[in-house]
């Protein structure tokens, strides 16, 4: 009977109003105060000849105040609304009542939409009245502030439906809100953990390949944020609708399914506990190996946080449940789940799946990546920058292939545990294969056992074409002058604009280059003398380090007699 | 009317309710006693339509109730704490009740005022606790429900106005044959009022009855015989309860009176007695073992 379940009940309409309605006025006076009064403040400003604000939309105004109440008002209003179910006489009243659920939970999320909607609509054509109105000087257009009440609507839907749908889990209204600004953070929070501890764990597992840039786009809270630089997309609109709708659907079955009785529990469903209670002691566990992986480096730390949050995080979920910080002689399902997570920790510490011995057939493979960092293997990924040095490469020639498996197959046989740490380098090794699947590892090494790899692969010729920009075929534009600058004043020394004498001097830089050894590229530091800077003829500059080792440079230089100058000593 | 089939409830794992069934006729006032945490208010609350029992049925004119708007409007209930929304006055309260329940009679609601004596401009909230239990009353009763759920509705209440409610609701019941539940963990308040009773034990019925059948059906009988108890006196007799005082006999027993002096008639007793039985005695001998735990009831 969906008529029925949306029919309208002028008493409990009333009773909304009288008692949430004033949520709907303060949600009206902060985004007045956050738009329309920032706009006749800048009207009394631009009338007095005082300095503009430059607004590029209407996000600028004053976004973190819009962010405030984007992600607190429509909380709060999930808790107001729904607050009757949360205490026992409310929720026995309200159930008593001859009206079903559905019909109530409909009367009451109808109600909440419009005390988000109306107010954001008002203030839209406010904020249109006092744009056109005023004639203000500002660049925002109509369709502007279409698209800002269109992206803030759904926004605010979106969070007071996360809300709505939390609050049937739980029985207190305060953990209905703590709980939904974990929801929002939980997708996010979880892969990170997740990802950073199995890089603890499995020696060669690159978390930050798998850690992708899009992790910010799935924090409602980031994305926010990020509207002004980038509005919302058609596909994203619809996926935040869809999201609105599967919370609401799943708050009105999970509302059909509750007790009345759940009142003033932490957890509505009593399913819910055991999941909450082993949830938090994982999470918890996931969150100490995190620290301690971070800033102890040692296998032992980890485990330490390991126990002690888990156990701090299995009792604490207990006190929740419970609502008293009695909960110690419970201590019985904590020992299950140290046994299970025992059980996994020792599953993945046999490596069953063979992750970290596993090695590629040479014949499959088409090309390796080789670098120091993981995000370039990305696929189809567009560089934003080129770097005058590209560490970072995918390798076609046999030999580099070659070189690079070598370098793997020791790695795999050392299985160098890899921690982030100063004294290490990481090594990074993809392969494409020929069918087109991709693998990869990351490495934590220090630089001199393993020289003798590194050397082959930096000192070829395709690395290090590719490895210098100035190497790279048509990397750069032509130069029209040549600077050198001193190492710690970063005056310029020396200055070169005779062509012919660049086009030389370009020649043995390059040779230089070429022929630079891979300890030098390893660590640049220690022979480091000035910098080189290309002024190339589109306005770009190149900047290299003017290292020791470049003895065509030098000879170029006492050729012409600019050495001393080039040093920055005075003749 | 209400009709309530093998009902359980488990609160975590805590059994209140365990396999109750119990009947209640329209137009007759039902009294469900119980000691503290015995089930009664689960049981009301069931009824009322608030909580779900986890088996069996609960059915109102053969219509489950729970998430059925059309009996739930016929049905008021009202708790051991009432509940208004924050900051309301009768009035108001009044207006939400007059939405929600097609058979809100405004004109009755202002001739109870005439009753209850109270501001219906005040906030309820700033009423005294009894005062505010009165407010629940008038409200209810404006309601004009066909069934009318209460749970221990008497308590803080002055001996007058309890009068006064208890007037009320047997006028109900006499005009237009309204159904009345209520509970109460004391059995004196109950006696005058109810026609039926129901004793909850740890979630379980004990036992059930009319209060009319039930002092017909038991008897306290005194008799003594020339030459002593004639061997088979006893047999035919339902006996609950046996004491022997120098020659004379004492019996609670159970049946019809007629039929219980024509049974004693031709043994030719010397003295022969029978008494009707106070309703505390009736509970003692009818409850047998488990009347120890339901003592504190009885007061």
């Amino acid at each position: 009977m969906p008529s029925k379940i949306l029919s309208f009940n002028r008493g409990l309409f009333v009773q909304n109003l009288r008692s949430v309605g004033w949520i709907g006025i303060v949600h009206f006076l902060l985004w007045f105060a956050a738009i329309p009064l920032q706009l006749l403040m800048a009207y009394s400003q631009q009338k007095d000849g005082g300095i503009y604000p430059e607004w590029e939309s209407l996000y600028s105004i004053s976004a973190p105040f819009q962010s405030m109440i984007v992600f607190t008002l429509p909380v709060l209003l999930a808790a107001f609304l729904f607050r009757y179910m949360q205490g026992k006489p409310s929720s026995d009243f309200m159930h008593s009542l001859p009206v079903q659920r559905a019909e109530l939970f409909c009367q009451q999320v109808v109600f909440g939409v419009m005390l988000i909607v109306i107010p954001i609509v008002l203030i839209s054509l406010l904020t249109v009245v006092c744009r056109y109105g005023l004639s203000l000087s500002v660049p925002l257009t109509i369709s502007d502030i279409i698209r800002w009440m269109w992206e803030t609507a759904i926004m605010e839907l979106f969070v007071f439906a996360a809300g709505v749908f939390v609050g049937m889990m739980t029985g207190m209204s305060t953990l209905q809100v703590v709980f939904t600004y974990i929801l929002f953070l939980f997708p996010a929070g979880i892969t990170i953990l997740l990802l950073a501890n199995t890089s603890f764990l499995l020696i060669g597992f690159p978390a930050g390949y798998y850690l992708s840039k899009n992790l910010e786009t799935i924090v409602p809270f980031f994305r926010y944020l990020n509207l002004e630089a980038e509005p919302l997309a058609a596909g994203e609109s619809l996926i935040y609708l869809l999201f609105i709708m599967l919370f609401l659907i799943f708050a009105i079955w999970l509302y059909q399914k509750r007790h009345s009785e759940a009142a003033t529990q932490a957890l509505a469903f009593p399913v819910l506990r055991p999941i909450f209670k082993y949830g938090v002691a994982f999470c918890t566990m996931l969150v100490g190996g995190f620290y301690f992986g971070v800033t102890q480096n040692q296998f032992s730390w980890i485990v330490f946080g390991y126990v002690t949050f888990s156990f701090i995080g299995f009792f604490i979920a207990e006190m929740i449940i419970e609502k008293t910080w009695r909960v110690f002689h419970k201590w019985k399902g904590y020992t299950y789940f140290a046994a299970a997570m025992v059980v996994i920790g020792i599953l993945v510490h046999l490596d069953i799946t063979g992750y970290e011995k596993r090695l590629p057939v040479l014949e499959d493979i088409r090309q390796v990546y080789f670098g120091s960092s993981v995000y370039d293997f990305v696929e189809n990924g567009e560089r934003s920058y080129v770097p005058f040095e590209q560490e970072n490469q995918f390798l076609k020639e046999k030999e580099n292939i070659r070189a690079v498996y070598a370098f793997h197959q020791q790695l795999v046989k050392d299985q160098p545990r890899s921690f982030p740490s100063e004294a290490q380098r990481q090594v990074v090794i993809g392969y494409v294969f020929k069918n087109g699947k991709r693998m990869i590892r990351q490495y934590g090494v220090p630089s001199e056992p393993y020289f003798s790899y590194y050397q082959p692969i930096l000192e070829s010729k395709e690395y290090k074409k590719n490895y210098y920009l100035l190497l790279r075929d048509q990397g750069y534009s032509p130069i029209r002058q040549v600077a050198f600058r001193h190492p710690e004043t970063s005056e310029k020394t020396l200055t070169i604009i005779e062509p012919q004498q660049i086009d030389s001097f370009i020649e043995a830089l390059k040779a230089d280059l070429m022929e630079e050894p891979a300890s030098a590229m390893l660590d640049s530091s220690k022979v480091w003398q000035g910098d080189i800077e290309l002024l190339q003829s589109d306005g770009d500059t190149i900047l290299l380090a003017w290292k020791e080792t470049y003895t065509h440079v030098e000879k170029w230089l006492k050729d012409h007699h600019l050495l001393t100058k080039a040093r920055g000593n005075a003749e | 009317m209400i009709h309530l089939t093998n009902v359980t409830k488990t609160f975590d794992r805590f059994q209140a309710i365990r396999g109750v069934s119990m009947t209640v006729q329209k137009g007759r006032i039902y009294g469900l006693l119980g000691s503290n945490g015995a089930g009664k208010t689960t049981l009301l609350k069931m009824m009322a339509g608030i909580i779900r029992p986890d088996h069996g049925t609960v059915l109102i004119d053969g219509e489950e109730v729970w998430e059925n708007p059309k009996i739930k409007r016929r049905i008021m209930f009202l708790p051991d704490h009432v509940y208004f929304f924050p900051q309301t006055t009768i009035e108001q309260m009044a207006a939400f009740y007059e939405s929600i329940y097609p058979s809100f009679h405004r004109e009755r609601f202002t001739r109870l005022q005439e009753i209850f004596l109270l501001d219906p401009r005040k906030k309820i909230h700033q009423f005294s606790k009894g005062m505010q239990r009165q407010a629940a009353f008038w409200l209810a009763f404006s309601t004009m429900p066909d069934v009318l759920v209460m749970d221990e509705p008497l308590d803080g209440l002055d001996a007058v106005v309890r009068q006064k409610v208890k007037n009320i609701i047997v006028q109900e019941v006499a005009e237009r044959e309204m159904t009345v539940v209520i509970s109460s963990h004391n059995l004196r308040e109950m006696e005058d009022l109810c026609d039926c009773i129901g004793i909850l034990h740890e979630g379980e019925m004990l036992f059930e009855k009319e209060l009319d059948a039930m002092k017909t059906d038991i008897h306290k009988i005194q008799v003594a015989f020339r030459n002593g108890i004639p061997k088979q006196f006893a047999e035919q007799l339902n006996i609950v309860y046996k004491e022997q005082r120098g020659s004379v006999l004492l019996l609670i027993v159970r049946g019809e009176k007629q039929e219980i002096v024509s049974y004693i008639k031709p043994f030719q007793p010397l003295i022969f007695d029978i008494l009707p039985l106070t309703l505390e005695e009736i509970f003692i001998y009818e409850m047998g073992d488990v009347g120890y735990a339901i003592e504190n009831i009885i007061v």
